[in-house]
Formats: C-alpha cells, sequence, structure tokens
C-alpha cells in the first residue's frame, strides 16, 4: 500500500512538472513506460529521377505506451530540403500510441541541380529519451530522355510510275515518356504520301514509352513520272525526340502504248469481203521501251484483220510506228458501219486498245447489173422501134 | 439494129426519122394534161395532201427537240395521228394520177375519131405513143417536183434552216423514184388504152391491177412462199427461206419496189432490205447513217427495177400500137 503512494506521488509531481503533456495523456500509460519506438517505412531505398520530389510515408510504432514523437532528419545531404507532412502540413512531431502506427510523409525535395548518385537520409524519431533512426537511400539517377526510332525492314521499293509504293515502318518510343508523335513527310511533289496506321490515315498519333506502333507510309507516284531514284523522308516528332527514316523509291519506266492513226482519224472505209489497208500508228508514250507488243483486233465475227507486222520486236519510249491493218470485212456484212477494237499488248505493261469505225462498203457490182438491165429494156425499145418502127 | 435490112419488108420501111414531130405532140399532149379539169382535181388533191402531212409532220418534228442529221426527210416520212405520213399518201395518189394521166390517151383518140387526123399529119406512130407517153411522164414529173419544191420550201419556212446538200441528194432520188414509180402505171395504163377501145374498160383494167398488187399481192406473196417452200419441221431455215421467197416474190409488185426506194432513201439508217442474221450484225454501230452512195448501192435494183420496168411497158404498149388496126 505504501509502494502504490509512493508511486502515486512520483506520478503526480511528473504531471505537475511536464505541463504540456496533453490531457489525454491521463488515461494513457505514464509516458515514462514508453517503449519499443520504431519508424519504418515500407520502401527505404527508392530510385528516383533527376529533379523529382519524393514522398515517403513514414510509419510511428510504439510497442507499449503513447507518447509525442518527434521527428528529426538526422543526415540530410546538402542541398536536399526534407520535410514531415501530416494532414496537409509541415508537422515535427506525432502521437504515437501502442497498438496504432502514426503515419507521416517524409517530402524530400531535391536541390535544382542535383547530381545523379545515391544519397542517405536519417530519420530519427526521439521521444523521453527513446530514438529510433530510418536510413533512407535514394538513388537520383538520369532518367532516360525521350526517344523515337524509326526502323523499316524495306527501305528501297522498286515499281512502275502505277504502282504504289507501301512502306512498312516501325516506330518505337524508346523513352520513359508517353509522346504524341507528329508524322511528316517530305518526297518530291509527284509523289502523293499517305501514313497510315491500321488502314486509317494520320498525321499524329500517341505512342506510349517502350511501345512500337507499325505505320504504313503509302507513296503514290502522281501521273506519268520518268523513271529514276526518289527520296521520301519521313520524320517523327514528339515532344522533344525525333526521328527520321530514309525511304527511296526507285522507279522504273513502263512503256504506255496508244494506237492512233497517222491523220488521227480514227475510221476508215473497207469493202464488204475485200482486203483493205488500214494504216495504224503505234506511239510508246511511256518511259520504257515496249517489248514484243502483240497486235490484235476483235469485236466482229467473220471478219478478217491481219497486221503487218504481225508482232512489234521494240518500241523504244517516245517512239511510233506504223502498222497496217488488213481489214477484211466478212463477204456477208451489210453496209454501214462497225466498230472494230484493235489492241496492242507490250510483253510487259498494260495493254491498250483503241475502236475504228470502219464503214463498210458494198461492191457495186450489182449496180451494173441494174445498168445492164436498164440497158436491156432500152434494146427491147430499140428493137421494137426497128420493127415496128416508121407506121 | 443487127437485123439485115432485107428482113424487113420493103413497103413498110419508111424514111426518116420516126421522131419526126414528138416535140409537137409533147407539147400539145401536156398543154391538154395541165388545163384539164381531170389534171386540176389530182392536183388540187395532192398539194392539199402534202400541204397536211408536212405541216403535221413539221408540228411533230416541233414538238421533239432532238437534233437530227435528216431533219428534212423526216418531213416526208413523220406521221402525226391521224395523218399517216406524206410517203404513206404518195403510195397510191402515185398510180391514181398516172393511171387519170393515160387511161384514155390511145382509146380516147379513137372515141373521139381524131387518131387517123392526127396520124394524117406528117407524124408516125412511134413519135404519136412516145410523145403521149412523154407528155405524161413530164406533167407527172411537174406535178412531183412542184410538190418536192414545195415540201423543202414549206421545211425552210418552218424549221428555219437550210437542208443539206445530202437531204437534198437523197430527196431528190426520192423525186426520180417516185416519178419513174408513176412511169410504170402510167406506160401500163397506156398499155391498156391501147388494148381496150372502151375508156372505161381500161381505166378499170388500170384500178384492177393497182388495186391487185396495193392489196393482194402480198396476201398472194405469202401464200406462194407457203406453196414453193413450206416448213415441215420448223427449223429456222426453212422458215428464213419460207421468208426469203415471199420477200422475193413480193419484190416483183411495183408498189413494195417503191416503199423499200423509199423507206432506204428516206431513212439513211436503214442498212438491209432483206433478212440480216445476227452475226452480221456483230460489232455494227446501229442507227448511223449510211453514206448517199451505199444507200444507192441498197436499192439499186428497186430502182434499176423500176426505170426498167417502165421502159419494157411502154416497150410492150408500142408493139401492141404499131400492130393495131387505125382506119377502124
Amino acid at each position: 500500500m505504501r509502494k502504490f503512494f509512493i508511486a502515486l506521488t512520483v506520478l503526480l509531481v511528473l504531471l505537475v512538472a511536464m505541463p504540456a503533456l496533453p490531457a489525454s495523456a491521463e488515461d494513457t500509460p505514464p509516458v515514462g513506460s514508453v517503449s519499443g519506438l520504431t519508424v519504418f517505412t515500407t520502401y527505404p531505398d527508392q530510385v528516383i529521377g533527376l529533379g523529382e520530389t519524393v514522398n515517403i510515408p513514414l510509419k510511428v510504432r510504439l510497442e507499449s505506451g503513447a507518447a509525442t514523437v518527434k521527428l528529426e532528419m538526422k543526415q540530410l545531404p546538402e542541398g536536399w530540403d526534407a520535410s514531415f507532412k501530416g494532414a496537409g502540413r509541415i508537422v515535427q512531431s506525432v502521437y504515437a500510441e501502442a497498438g496504432t502506427d502514426a503515419s507521416v510523409d517524409l517530402r524530400l525535395e531535391p536541390p535544382t541541380q542535383v547530381a545523379a548518385e545515391t544519397y542517405r537520409f536519417v530519420v530519427v524519431a526521439s521521444s523521453n529519451g527513446i530514438t529510433a533512426e530510418l536510413p533512407i537511400t535514394l538513388t537520383v539517377k538520369a532518367k532516360t530522355p525521350p526517344r523515337l526510332t524509326f526502323d523499316t525492314e524495306l527501305p528501297v521499293l522498286k515499281g512502275t510510275p502505277t504502282t504504289t509504293f507501301r512502306y512498312d515502318v516501325t516506330l518505337k518510343n524508346e523513352g520513359d515518356e508517353d509522346l504524341s508523335v507528329n508524322i511528316l513527310a517530305e518526297a518530291p511533289n509527284f509523289f502523293l504520301i499517305k501514313v497510315k496506321l491500321s488502314g486509317q490515315e494520320i498525321t499524329n498519333l500517341p505512342v506510349n514509352a517502350n511501345e512500337s506502333k507499325r505505320l504504313s507510309i503509302e507513296a503514290q507516284p502522281l501521273g506519268d513520272i520518268p523513271a529514276g531514284t526518289y527520296p521520301i523522308k519521313i520524320n517523327a516528332q514528339g515532344g522533344s525526340a525525333d526521328a527520321s527514316l530514309d525511304l527511296t523509291a526507285e522507279v522504273t519506266g513502263q512503256p504506255q502504248l496508244s494506237i492512233t492513226a497517222p491523220d488521227g482519224r480514227l475510221s476508215g472505209q473497207a469493202y464488204a469481203g475485200r482486203e483493205t489497208p488500214l494504216k495504224i500508228l503505234l506511239v510508246n508514250k511511256g518511259t520504257a521501251t515496249a517489248r514484243a507488243i502483240q497486235l490484235s483486233a476483235s469485236g466482229t465475227t467473220g471478219w478478217n484483220i491481219e497486221f503487218e507486222p504481225k508482232t512489234v520486236e521494240e518500241l523504244p519510249a517516245n517512239q511510233q510506228i506504223e502498222v497496217t491493218a488488213k481489214v477484211r470485212p466478212s463477204d456477208k456484212a451489210v453496209a454501214g458501219d462497225y466498230m472494230l477494237t484493235l489492241r496492242a499488248q507490250p510483253a510487259e505493261g498494260p495493254s491498250q486498245s483503241t475502236d475504228f469505225r470502219i464503214t463498210v462498203l458494198t461492191s457495186t457490182l450489182w449496180g451494173v447489173v441494174g445498168i445492164v438491165l436498164i440497158a436491156i429494156a432500152v434494146g427491147v425499145v430499140a428493137l421494137a422501134v426497128f420493127r415496128f418502127g416508121r407506121r | 439494129m443487127s437485123l439485115p435490112e432485107s428482113s424487113i419488108p420493103k413497103q413498110r420501111a419508111r424514111s426518116g426519122s420516126p421522131w419526126t414531130g414528138l416535140g409537137a405532140v409533147i407539147a400539145k399532149e401536156m398543154a391538154d394534161h395541165l388545163t384539164s379539169a381531170r389534171m386540176r382535181i389530182l392536183e388540187i388533191l395532192i398539194v392539199l395532201t402534202a400541204a397536211g402531212t408536212v405541216y403535221a409532220a413539221m408540228q411533230n418534228l416541233r414538238d421533239s427537240v432532238s437534233e437530227d442529221r435528216f431533219l428534212f426527210l423526216k418531213l416526208f416520212t413523220a406521221a402525226r395521228e391521224p395523218l399517216p405520213a406524206f410517203v404513206g399518201f404518195l403510195g397510191f395518189l402515185v398510180p391514181l394520177i398516172a393511171i387519170a394521166l393515160a387511161f384514155d390517151s390511145i382509146n380516147g383518140e379513137f372515141s373521139r375519131r381524131t387518131m387517123s387526123r392526127i396520124l394524117a399529119q406528117p407524124i408516125y406512130r412511134d413519135a404519136l405513143l412516145l410523145g403521149k407517153f412523154l407528155a405524161g411522164f413530164f406533167t407527172q414529173a411537174l406535178v412531183y417536183t412542184a410538190i418536192w419544191l414545195l415540201i423543202i420550201g414549206l421545211g425552210i419556212l418552218g424549221l428555219g434552216l437550210p437542208p443539206s446538200t445530202e437531204e437534198v441528194a437523197r430527196s431528190l432520188i426520192f423525186l426520180i423514184a417516185t416519178i419513174f414509180y408513176g412511169g410504170i402505171w402510167l406506160a401500163l395504163s397506156m398499155v391498156f388504152s391501147t388494148i381496150f377501145r372502151q375508156t372505161a374498160t381500161a381505166a378499170l383494167a388500170s384500178i384492177a391491177v393497182w388495186l391487185f398488187f396495193m392489196v393482194f399481192w402480198e396476201i398472194i406473196a405469202g401464200i406462194l412462199a407457203q406453196i414453193l417452200s413450206p416448213v415441215y419441221y420448223g427449223f429456222q431455215e426453212e422458215i428464213l427461206r419460207q421468208s426469203i421467197i415471199g420477200l422475193t416474190l413480193s419484190r416483183f409488185s411495183p408498189t413494195t419496189l417503191y416503199a423499200e426506194s423509199m423507206i432506204a432513201l428516206l431513212n439513211p439508217a436503214v442498212r438491209s432490205l432483206g433478212f440480216v442474221t445476227p452475226i452480221q450484225l456483230q460489232g455494227a454501230i446501229l442507227g448511223t447513217p449510211l453514206p448517199l452512195d451505199q444507200s444507192l448501192i441498197l436499192i439499186w435494183p428497186q430502182l434499176t427495177g423500176l426505170i426498167a420496168a417502165t421502159i419494157l411497158l411502154f416497150a410492150l404498149g408500142y408493139v401492141l400500137f404499131q400492130r393495131q388496126e387505125i382506119r377502124a
């Protein structure tokens, strides 16, 4: 009983000596009995980027008792700014109680010119003479700069002026940031460039960090462009990163035939059942030599059309050659206009056909018969006059 | 003229040209024709027909604004209900005029007892008959030319554009065909006029022939074709052969010949008047006009047939007339 009184007296003395203690402390175990103070965080060792401010959630735990725990930075690298935050404000101490962890955030702000190295911090929590330390290590790493790469397997394509050159291009964001990338193509005027992503034509696309997108670059030559090698440059620009890719379109020439007549008149006359020569002009308006041009005609049955020569072996670009088509309309062809389709088919390249209008004339042989008929009739009259005349 | 001189009896072979006095006969006969009341009635009839049908055709052409290279030819062929086209009228007006001109040309002289008087003049029978024929021929040529000019003139007035050379050429050849079509009927009715002493009989005979060809010949040709080339199995060849025979038979009629030449001349798009197999038309551009010479070649047999028939019928009439007894 005496012992109890002594303890009570000591407690009262302590209470008088520490008026700053909160009133709630009265129903907690006495401060003196605080034990087992720890301060900890789940991830005490972190890697951060340059210029990044870190918030580290701290927890303060007491094994027994309850007390106000003061928090301090024991070790703080130069230039760094450390502050404890709780309930949105900067705090300097927390109240810890056995069984309930007190939470506080440690905010570590690096200096503006922070070097990329490892920084050590030590947080000290102290209460009633007992202290706990928490070493924190932050490794500042220079962040991967935003980087874009372009890649294609087939940068050089070959084709004719009518080909659409289609390049499969992979655009990769090798940086750690998501980027919105603008794609820009530089090509000679007579190319129509389309950048397509999964069939849609685009000019801008988002590419997430470390993601790659497959683009299809279509270059369509406009008109009949001369043979040659044409560079196409694709630029991708997103944030501070850019990339470019050089593509090449090798345009080979193509023969482009046209059939016409020497005087430009696509019509002619032919007698039924009689061979009539029809002069036609074969012109190569293309950019390459046309080889082994096969000539044929269609449109009418019973007609016989032969070409002289039958095959044109070679017709260089911008050259022309005169070919004779021997047209022989069917014996039974009715007089009038017929459509005759003449076709030239080079070994390589598109075939070309032209419609000729042939006016079929019929023979005037029967006309002579008619005249003879009238002559006979006149002869009969003459005979009658001679026999019975002058009465 | 290869007959030897000796084969002709001496007393018959008179000297001089057989055509002496031909001009005088033609002039007199034409004057008679052109002043006769009969001719006036016919002229009024045909002028009214021409004016009416061409006016109707013009109304029709104005309604359809479509461009046509051969607008003037349409004046002849375009019809507007209830009137048929001008050429439709021509088909029976021409024979009527020709028969009216010639049915009493020879027997009328006999019945008026003027034949011997005329032949007492220094005029041979040759000249008389040819003069009468040519006078009728020229009269109807005059009438048709006047009507042709009337139609072209009305066309220029009504359509407000001149006819093209080809239109003029085609319609002129059509005019010639019409004149010779009339010539056939003229020569025919002269033959009947020589054969029959009664003018009414001659007129009736001519009209009978005309009706026969106008109405019955088509039917008879169809029946004849069925008899000559019967269709046993219904093959296409059989049907085609029968049709060709039918067409050939119907072409013995001057009416058919005239109708065919009219179609080919006034419708340049007509390419063939016979039967055409689809193979023949493969590749053909339909509806395109034939050149004039090709159209002419197409109807050349018809045209020469009309001309030759006129000459041959005249020759028949000539022989009959020369062999006739005048002093009866």
